[in-house]
């Protein structure tokens, strides 16, 4: 049974790394819109793209790593 | 992409709005290599904007259960124009990288599916200059970054609406950054709390078997050690949001909910941590932890539910540009109605809204002031009357002088108005904070007394058992009673398309006696119809065709339904007689003569009117040949609702600025025997009080004239296509624009509250039951963890009644 001990704190580390994806995900605001998200792999097909979707946010705080 | 993809279409049906075909239209647009049927040309073009762009996607993916129904008005289209004056970017355009780019949220209206989000994306994309664009499905709402010198606002409202959405400023409520700001910070202490609690209910099992199989001393230590350590963030993070509302409601000292939450949670958190550190007694991390997380569950449902309301009602209210035309020397000039002074002449279009109060110069003038006034017929002005802001111009173009600024106009004191009456509106009491203030002190002595009585008998064992006792009476179920019902009635209200904007409401309808009613607008649709005729010539059909024809030379209100009632012919000759009517001549040299009663006794004066309300009569020179009473037609559910609400035991009360004789008809026909009229919109706002001092009331209304009355009253009701002043200041608004949600809001109100309170008697009762087990010893933290979840399951079981039916 010892080895609990050890078992235990390193649960209690993984449940911390999953509260931090949490926070990060709602501070990069996942969140807002749980409707929309779930038809975006249904629609964005990558041959018709017009213009890169992927600019630069200079504005958000979740950038600094 | 092959086309048979596509989700198949019902016959009949357009392709691109769903709506139906009209049956002798046959208009077709290609999408994807085969011709589709659409309704209109409208669709014809959207349609074939879309395919164009290589956007066919949307018509595989978009949710076809759920169509749109937004109308394309070309001539909106060149008012769009207005929004890319930069004065008026001000208000809701915000400047970003010191003015290279710009940004701008818009709320969409017709926007039906997540595909439509997409579709819109990808359209505004394709204007140049455009940085960014965001759409949220769940708020319709759309966030666009552009440059403004590759391109103009108006050209991405175009866009937008090119391919059948409506896309507008907005007002946004000051709530509402609030809300979502509220929002986040509750999911992350949801997120936590959820987390923590799995950990820490894991390992109560464990202890809870532990107490039958023997578990080791210093293994079960070791566990309360971890508990402690994974109830602690959800205690002093999580369970925040209940302190600060418990030490605000004891600084207003009207101790609410939350007090007795956060003795309780901070009781047995700190009574565990200390059994913790000294090795011996009990442990309650579990409950508390589990506690906060259903605490935390109910706030958020019922946050979200609030916050959809308001997001939903500010997307009713758009910014539309107040742009006014002023007259220079030679020719005119586009100016923002801000910019106007008094003495500048502005024209007014027919069918606009006059944007300032002014005096009028052209010779005459026909306005239709029932928004202001409450008054249904069109007023007729000379030169030099006073005109006011925010009534509609319904005759030619006409020239004013303006002799207010916005900030003093009619209008503006009405805004003013209403802002003294929100302020002074009455609160009634919230049923669980006045339940919570007795449960504190209860609370307090039961505890106190439990200790001393254990002191007395086992002085090792008082602190464990007050301890048991706390949890025991933690008023999970009882602080869930109210917010889960709330929450119910306004997702129930939401499902019949009746938006709440205010859910506290909700909890004092039952207490609601007094229904007051605006007339124009509300009981009546504000359009004219024939409702009676009577003649005195044998072939209707001919005076119909004659009317028909007559009033096809007409402008007036009163003449477009009596133009519906035949065939109209061209007449040898027309003369306008103003304020009372036509005279007419046919080709086989017949005079006749249209208009009002004093314009046909002018050839008849012994003619009497069989029916008083009749307002349009016919006649030749020799005799009266037919009368009409056009009047504002009653809403289709006026009667049925006024009935029903009247079985009810309402007092119904009709208060309008419209005539007493007008008043008064329509109040007989509908069983109302209360009615205030010709009232300004303060003489209305004294008559609420009033009623009010009596009984808490009620008022439905849909005017701007309403907007005070809707903002004292305990309780109010507007509708979607109401001024905008009105929807600000209502409670609920119905989105589909029916009188009978007036009583589904009373009669969810009231389910609402019998909910209520058989959930606190349910708690209550559970909380009485288990104290003399608690007192007695008994409550062990496995029985206190699985008495709390359950009640507080069956509270929102219970609440959840309300979705349905």
């Amino acid at each position: 049974m010892s080895i609990l001990y050890l078992l235990i704190p390193i649960a209690g580390l993984f449940v911390i790394l999953a509260v931090a994806i949490f926070f990060w995900a709602v501070r990069s605001n996942q969140f807002e819109d749980l409707e929309r998200q779930g038809m975006n792999v249904l629609l964005d097909d990558d041959d018709d793209k017009l213009k890169s979707p992927e600019k630069n946010q200079p504005s958000s705080d979740n950038d600094q790593h | 992409m092959s086309s048979d993809s596509f989700p198949t279409i019902p016959t009949g049906l357009c392709f691109h709005c769903l709506q139906p075909i009209p049956v002798d239209t046959s208009i077709e647009v290609e999408v994807a290599g085969k011709p589709r049927e659409v309704c209109c040309h409208g669709c014809q073009a959207v349609a074939g904007t879309i395919a164009a762009h290589g956007l066919t996607h949307f018509y595989q993916f978009r949710d076809i259960s759920n169509p749109t129904s937004v109308e394309l008005v070309p001539a909106e289209l060149q008012a769009l124009e207005a929004y890319d004056n930069d004065e008026l970017q001000q208000r809701f355009v915000q400047q970003l990288d010191s003015g290279t780019s710009r940004q701008i949220t818009l709320s969409v209206d017709g926007m039906t599916c997540a595909a439509c989000a997409w579709l819109i994306e990808r359209e505004v994309m394709r204007c140049s200059g455009v940085l960014q664009v965001g759409v949220n499905a769940t708020t319709e709402r759309v966030q666009i970054r552009w440059n403004p010198e590759q391109a103009r606002l108006s050209q991405l409202l175009k866009a937008i609406h090119g391919i059948g959405y409506k896309a507008l400023p907005f007002q946004q409520d000051m709530a509402e950054q609030d809300f979502a700001r509220k929002r986040k910070q509750y999911v992350k202490r949801l997120g936590v709390a959820g987390l923590a609690t799995m950990q820490v209910m894991m390992i109560a099992v464990a202890l809870y078997f532990g107490a039958v199989s023997d578990l080791a001393s210093d293994m079960q230590l070791f566990l309360w050690w971890v508990s402690l350590a994974f109830a602690t963030p959800v205690i002093l993070y999580s369970a925040q949001p209940f302190y600060i509302s418990a030490l605000r409601s004891i600084q207003a000292s009207r101790p609410n909910m939350d007090v007795p939450v956060s003795i309780a949670l901070l009781g047995a958190y700190s009574a565990s941590a200390y059994a913790t550190f000294t090795a011996q007694g009990e442990v309650y991390f579990e409950s508390v932890s589990m506690f906060t997380l259903f605490l935390l569950a109910g706030r958020y449902i019922e946050l979200l539910a609030k916050q959809r309301a308001v997001s939903v009602a500010a997307n009713l209210v758009k910014l539309l540009p107040a742009i006014a035309e002023r007259e220079l020397d030679q020719s005119t000039e586009q100016v923002l109605v801000q910019q106007l002074q008094p003495g500048d002449i502005i024209r007014v279009k027919p069918g606009a809204t006059l944007p300032v109060d002014g005096e009028l110069l052209s010779s005459q003038a026909q306005v239709n002031e029932s928004l202001m006034t409450g008054e249904s017929r069109p007023v007729m002005k000379q030169s030099g009357d006073a005109m006011l802001a925010g009534s509609v111009n319904q005759s030619q173009s006409v020239r004013l002088k303006v002799t207010a600024t916005q900030h003093d106009t009619v209008l503006a004191g009405i805004v003013a108005l209403q802002d003294s009456a929100l302020a002074s509106k009455p609160k009634l009491a919230r049923m669980a904070d006045k339940i919570a203030s007795v449960f504190v002190w209860r609370l307090l002595i039961v505890a106190a007394l439990t200790f001393f009585i254990w002191s007395w008998i086992d002085p090792g064992k008082a602190f464990w058992v007050t301890l048991a006792v706390l949890v025991a009476t933690c008023p999970c179920a009882l602080s869930l009673a109210a917010p889960t019902a709330v929450t119910g009635a306004i997702h129930r209200l939401n499902k019949h398309s009746v938006l709440v904007r205010n859910g506290d409401i909700l909890e004092n309808l039952q207490q609601i006696k007094t229904i007051i009613f605006d007339k124009t607008g509300t009981l009546t649709t504000g359009n004219f119809e024939l409702q009676k005729y009577h003649y005195y010539h044998q072939d209707q059909q001919a005076i119909n065709d004659l009317v028909a024809s007559i009033e096809s030379y007409s402008e007036h209100p009163l003449a477009i339904p009596l133009r519906e009632l035949g065939d109209a012919t061209p007449l040898a000759q027309i003369e306008h007689i103003a304020g009372l009517g036509l005279a007419a001549t046919i080709s086989a040299g017949t005079h006749y003569r249209l208009g009002s009663l004093a314009f046909v006794q002018q050839w008849h004066p012994e003619f009497l009117s069989r029916n008083t309300g009749s307002n349009v009569f016919l006649s030749d020179s020799t005799r009266v040949l037919a009368e009409f009473e056009v009047q504002d037609a009653l809403r289709e559910d006026a009667k049925t609702t006024l009935q029903a609400l009247k079985a009810k035991d309402y007092r119904l009360v009709m208060l309008t600025g419209d005539s007493t004789e007008r008043a008064q008809q329509v109040a007989t026909e509908l069983g109302i025997d209360e009615v205030y009229a010709k009232c300004s919109p303060a003489d209305k706002l004294t008559q609420l009080k009033q009623l009010q001092s009596e009984q808490p009331a009620m008022m439905v209304g849909d005017g701007i004239n309403d907007g005070p009355v809707l903002a004292q009253a305990d309780v109010s009701m507007s509708f979607a296509a109401a001024a905008d002043l009105a929807k600000a200041s209502a409670d609920t608004i119905s989105l589909s624009g029916k009188l009978e949600h007036v009583a589904l809001v009373l009669g969810t109100g009231i389910r609402c509250r019998q909910i209520m309170r058989q959930n606190v008697t349910w708690a209550l009762v559970y909380n009485l039951s288990i104290l003399p087990v608690a007192m007695a010893g008994f409550v062990t933290p496995y029985i206190a963890a699985i008495g709390m979840s359950l009640s507080s399951l069956l509270v929102l079981g219970n609440s959840l009644r309300l979705y349905k039916s």
